[in-house]
């Protein structure tokens, strides 16, 4: 009962703005709802090719670093599974700021699909990464040990064993990103690679038509919410549960010689890949690095710690309620709400502030409150997605057995699913932090007076043509990212037993 | 290490619960005490789209001169526009400052300003760069301007925008995409003074004369004609201006100083202005920080910075003194804000993207 209002409720905060949105779509004199405009074949090609092309390398990238950081030993590799949260913590528009600038300063014409596709790929993969090397970490121990002992190698037991059982966690990454590549503007507005989200923005600025531009975000999100779905629906079928416990340690494969040599690589190259574009340009052009004063710095910084606290804590404890709810109240209705729920990450940024200030507006609501409202909305799809499938790696028998012994729902999560989605719930935590710290759209379009933070500040001087100025703030960004990275990863590697 | 039959207690749901309502209260208590330790004094809220460091200096100097407190929210211009609009009744926005003509009259017409009349802002301002109405004022001037690589074109041969549709130029004209506020503008401006046919002609010449992609900001497209990548561009003067100075490294510098900059004749001008808002229960005081914002004094303060031209005269820059004078076309900047739809399908509809 309490869990039903408490569901119904998140679902009903999750879902006012866009139902608002839906409202205003149908309020206004659009000619032609879903009428892309001149281009707009061409945009919704770039984006489909951003989906499939950022979606195939990142899920092969993200699996790979994963299975090798998770299961296998080789020299450094603690430091790599921790340093592959920087690419995420790399906003994608600063990223593409910097190649840009950079080539353009050494005779190189950093433009196009191609380049596009490396920085979405390089600041999206890490959703696969971290939701599938946490589930290749705790899940289908003793399958593999069994493996082994059976003489299947590191290679077969991946392949027949530890991928099979991680392919929801992987799924759920490669969904997250997926919305990510949708709803990025910044980055290829930069890249000159017309999408379906800065079409979505043409409509409102220049034909003056935002209940158009937002008939369009909506349709881009029925786009997205079917992938997804047919994601699930397909895995659906290939269900397996594995019964990780944090007391079983997985012997990890030690790799040496030239394999060590090939997984540092691997593991390696994206992180330096995006943090070594950002220092290279401040190393080639230092004599520009001027901006802020440390008091502001220090105060932005803080600024942007405390919005990605609170978002993460709250939008980590609306999506364990969500992801909960589906195990005990067996609703097609409430399943399905709940799914759309979790999409507001798919909703471009900018048009899910315009709903927000549509929401807020009358009710003189606080900017700050609905700047919150708005990140657990955008990011409830990061918490619940590593959530959902922590979820279903655990046998429902497991919860029989509990109520049978006559414990209400909430025992069952204290003493058995909270423990066992530690994992998820940190990694969601992490994600959440790290993806409100570099947030833009609606950091820029709800907050208050006086109240920048970091990733303001990097897009204000990257947007008038100042990389120079956004470094330093950049770089903080990617100093709290990793400084979340520091808190939680070691609480994750525990779980897997020593080495 | 072993857990396996103590398994720790993870955090609890009423622990998470009580940090969030503990963070909210303590950002409640924070708001609350710094709300108390103040002195009333009077406060503008500003909704700007124009984000200099400068800019907060001149603020602060009307602080001083008026005593006056000015808060700052800095934002893209059309999310500015619509946050105004949705608050209503309840903005704390006392005045919007906006960049480009498009959107100075986008918010006029979405009746976002009250009208002001100052006698200061009307000796201040020209009339061609003010709405007729007094809702909005403008603060600022740049110029759309040429810049020639020397080695590539002649110069001499580039006198009007017109000239940009030149067979000669073929293969070496860059241009910054449709998405490019300034270019919109400058169409627009086009459209108002050489009527539809002409512009449409001049705009599919342009494109013919383009061989590269369209570039998406204007400081790497400088550089492209400073490093013979182009032979000729349309820049805005301040970007220019900032290479000029330094402001982005020695290298910009010198390559900056290899450009050959000109004013086609006459010249498009563009502005950043504000305006008080319709709701504004101050309208007094948000009208004397336009005034100080207008004014020759504070005027120049706010333009200079970033190398943008005062509203009359070049300002005592050294690098804009430089650049020589120009003509403005007198063009009116509310009618241009007026186009800018039809410049946009314009450019769309021949091939400028």
């Amino acid at each position: 009962m309490l869990l039903g209002l408490a569901v119904w409720l998140i679902c009903l905060l999750a879902l006012a703005p866009l139902i608002g949105l839906v409202q205003f779509a149908f309020s206004g004199a659009a000619a032609q709802p879903l009428d892309l405009g001149p281009g707009g074949l061409l945009q919704l090609g770039n984006t489909l090719t951003l989906l499939l092309l950022v979606g195939v390398i990142g899920a092969v990238l993200g699996t790979t670093t994963g299975w090798l950081t998770a299961s296998c030993s080789f020299p450094g590799r603690r430091w790599l599974a921790i340093a592959q949260l920087l690419p995420l913590a790399t906003p994608a528009y600063l990223l593409a700021a910097t190649l840009v600038d950079l080539g353009s300063r050494n005779g190189l014409r950093v433009h196009g699909l191609a380049w596009s596709v490396l920085v979405l790929t390089l600041s999206t993969y890490s959703y696969v990464f971290l939701l599938g090397s946490e589930s290749f970490a705790v899940s289908g121990r003793r399958q593999i040990e069994a493996a082994r002992s059976l003489g299947v190698g590191p290679w077969g037991s991946f392949r027949r064993v530890a991928l099979p059982m991680a392919l929801p966690s992987i799924g759920a990454g490669i969904a997250l990103s997926g919305m990510e590549v949708v709803n990025e503007l910044g980055a290829v507005e930069l890249l000159g690679v017309p999408t379906l989200s800065v079409g979505i923005l043409q409509r409102w600025q220049n034909d003056g038509d935002p209940q158009g531009a937002v008939g369009l975000a909506l349709a881009a999100l029925v786009i997205v919410s079917v992938l997804v779905g047919a994601e699930r629906q397909l895995r659906h079928r290939s269900r397996r549960w594995g019964m990780g416990s944090p007391g079983d340690r997985l012997q990890p494969w030690p790799l040496s010689g030239w394999r060590a040599a090939l997984a540092q690589v691997i593991t390696l190259s994206p992180p330096l890949l995006a943090l070594g574009f950002p220092l290279l340009w401040a190393v080639s052009s230092w004599d520009q690095m001027h901006g802020e004063s440390i008091q502001d710095l220090i105060a932005l910084t803080l600024r942007s710690f405390a919005l990605a606290l609170l978002a993460a804590l709250l939008t980590v404890a609306a999506g364990l309620v969500l992801a909960i709810s589906k195990r005990w109240i067996p609703q097609v209705l409430l399943r399905r709400i709940t799914f759309l729920a979790g999409m507001g990450y798919a909703v471009p940024g900018a048009v899910l502030a315009l709903a927000l200030m549509l929401l807020g507006g009358p009710w003189a609501l606080s900017p700050l409150l609905l700047l919150v409202w708005g990140y657990a909305d955008r990011f409830l799809a990061v918490a619940k997605g590593g959530l959902d499938a922590g979820l279903e790696r655990i046998p429902p028998s497991v919860d029989e057995a509990a109520t049978g012994l006559g414990c209400s729902w909430l025992k069952v999560l204290q003493r058995v699913h909270l423990p066992l989605l530690r994992g998820p719930l940190l990694v969601g935590a992490l994600l959440v932090f790290v993806d409100t710290v570099k947030e833009l759209p609606l950091t820029f379009a709800l907050r208050p007076f006086d109240f920048d933070t970091l990733s303001v500040r990097v897009y204000q001087y990257a947007s008038d043509e100042r990389v120079g100025a956004a470094l330093v703030p950049a770089l903080l960004i990617l100093l709290l990212g990793l400084a979340a990275a520091m808190a939680l990863v070691p609480t994750l590697e525990r779980q897997r037993g020593p080495h | 290490m072993s857990r396996s039959n103590q398994p720790r207690r993870p955090v609890s749901v009423p622990v998470i619960a009580g940090l969030v309502a503990l963070l909210a209260v303590a950002a409640g208590a924070a708001v609350v005490v710094r709300r108390m330790g103040r002195t009333p004094v009077q406060e503008l809220g500003v909704y700007s789209g124009r984000h200099y460091n400068t800019d907060k200096e001149l603020y602060r100097r009307f602080t001083e001169q008026t005593g006056i407190r000015v808060r700052l929210l800095e934002g893209k211009d059309d999310a500015l526009i619509e946050r105004v609009r949705t608050e209503g009744a309840n903005s704390p926005a006392d005045v919007l400052v906006l960049v480009d003509a498009a959107r100075l009259d986008k918010a006029a017409g979405m009746d976002l300003f009250q009208p002001v009349s100052s006698k200061q802002l009307d000796r201040d301002v020209p009339a061609n760069l003010r709405d007729p109405q007094g809702r909005w004022f403008a603060l600022t001037r740049r110029v759309r301007m040429v810049v020639v690589n020397p080695a590539m074109v002649d110069p001499a041969t580039i006198r009007t925008y017109a000239d940009l549709a030149k067979p000669a130029l073929q293969g070496k004209l860059c241009l910054r995409n449709n998405r490019s506020v300034y270019n919109q503008s400058l169409v627009a401006d086009q459209l108002i003074q050489r009527g539809e046919p002409a512009t449409v002609s001049w705009i599919k010449g342009m494109v013919a004369n383009v061989s590269q992609p369209f570039y998406t900001s204007d400081t790497p497209l400088a550089r492209a004609v400073a490093k013979g990548e182009c032979g000729v561009a349309l820049v805005n003067s301040y970007y220019v201006g900032r290479m000029l100075a330094g402001l982005s490294g020695e290298a910009d510098q010198s390559l900056a100083k290899q450009l050959k900059v000109v004013f086609p004749d006459p010249a498009h001008v563009n502005v950043s202005g504000a305006g008080v808002t319709r709701n504004s229960t101050q309208a007094e005081a948000a009208t004397r920080l336009i005034e100080f914002l207008a004014s020759p004094s504070g005027g120049e303060g706010y333009a200079e910075a970033n190398f943008e031209y005062p509203l009359k005269g070049y300002g005592s820059s050294a690098i804009l003194k430089d650049f020589g004078p120009f003509r403005d076309d007198g063009v009116s900047v509310q009618q241009m804000g007026e186009k800018n739809r039809k410049a946009v399908e314009l450019m769309q509809a021949n091939g400028w993207s």
